[in-house]
């Protein structure tokens, strides 16, 4: 028996729980989404005292922008799920193929994010300038909703991103395997996660006419 | 006796094939375009929009939850911990609510 030599200790880094990381990435999703959930129990009261207000602003968003960077978190959701199918299956290189892919799109999906923003900013919608500061007390609510919580969301997506980068270079350096890939899968909890969180943010902001 | 422990319960794990995440995509952007056309070109439907539209949202996270986060293939210890979540969220919202229409 190896352990007879008692030079390592039941939990010195030899023994892994998987099982417990996963539970550990799950409750710290919880804690994730009851942070957004009291913005949009914040967000359903403004809407609900500001009804005309709500809706005339939210025709100021781009629907066609929305429906991309929902499509486009969508399918990085389905690059994610199939890297771990990959690493599962021991193929390596395409698991690190599909990683990258996601990032790729994380990174499209700012991009649009930042024109978006933008077009905003220059009619003067941010918070703070002379524009937002004029207008009717529902539509400033709107518009700094808006932006505090797509923001907020935006920063998950960079986390996210740098986070599925960092599983893609472990992945490399061979610390990833068939048999050993708890990394892979919360990486993608957490990146369905901000996924999730998109589903509701884009009726939200851009449907609800 | 297995000399480590591997991956969920040795070699159990579910591995999902590519097909299936394929399906799972192409049904969240059948409900993605449902809900886009909705509110687009059924804007006289307000009332309606609202709640259709975060019903259909409710239906993606839920597929990709039970898919994509293999909610399906985990133990049922998981679903319930995410139904007492829901649980209390729809709490706080119930009574806000509550609190809004009795002023």
């Amino acid at each position: 028996m190896e352990h007879a030599h008692g030079l390592h200790l039941p939990n010195s880094g030899h023994n892994r729980d998987d099982e417990a990381s996963k539970m550990g990435m799950w409750l710290f999703l919880f804690t994730e989404l009851l942070l957004f959930g009291g913005l949009f129990i914040v967000y359903m009261v403004y809407r609900m005292l500001n009804h005309e207000a709500f809706l005339l602003s939210s025709f100021e968003l781009n629907v066609w922008l929305g429906t991309i960077n929902t499509v486009v978190l969508l399918v990085s959701s389905m690059t994610i799920a199939m890297s771990i199918t990959a690493i599962q299956k021991g193929n390596s290189a395409q698991s690190i193929r599909l990683l990258m892919t996601t990032v790729g799109l994380s990174l499209l999906f700012l991009v649009i994010k930042y024109f978006e923003w933008s077009s905003k900013i220059h009619h003067g919608l941010f918070p703070g300038m002379d524009y937002y500061n004029n207008l009717p007390k529902g539509e400033a609510l709107f518009f700094f909703l808006y932006f505090m919580m797509t923001g907020l969301h935006a920063l998950h997506i960079i986390i996210g991103g740098i986070l599925i980068g960092v599983v893609a270079y472990r992945t490399k350096k061979g610390e990833v395997t068939s048999k050993k890939y708890t990394l892979t899968e919360n990486a993608g909890l957490y990146w369905h996660l901000v996924d999730l969180i998109w589903i509701y943010l884009f009726p939200l902001f851009y449907l609800i006419h | 006796m297995k000399q480590n422990k591997d991956h969920s319960e040795e070699g159990t794990a579910h591995i999902s094939s590519f097909r299936d995440h394929w399906s799972t995509l192409v049904t969240l952007l059948l409900l993605t375009i449902v809900t886009v056309v909705i509110s687009v070109f059924g804007a006289n439907l307000a009332a309606l929009s609202v709640a259709t539209a975060l019903l259909i949202a409710t239906v993606k996270v839920i597929v990709v939850a039970y898919y994509f986060m293999h909610l399906k293939y985990e133990k049922k210890i998981y679903t319930w911990l995410i139904l007492l979540v829901v649980v209390l969220f729809a709490a706080f919202t119930i009574l806000t609510a509550l609190e809004y229409y009795n002023r």
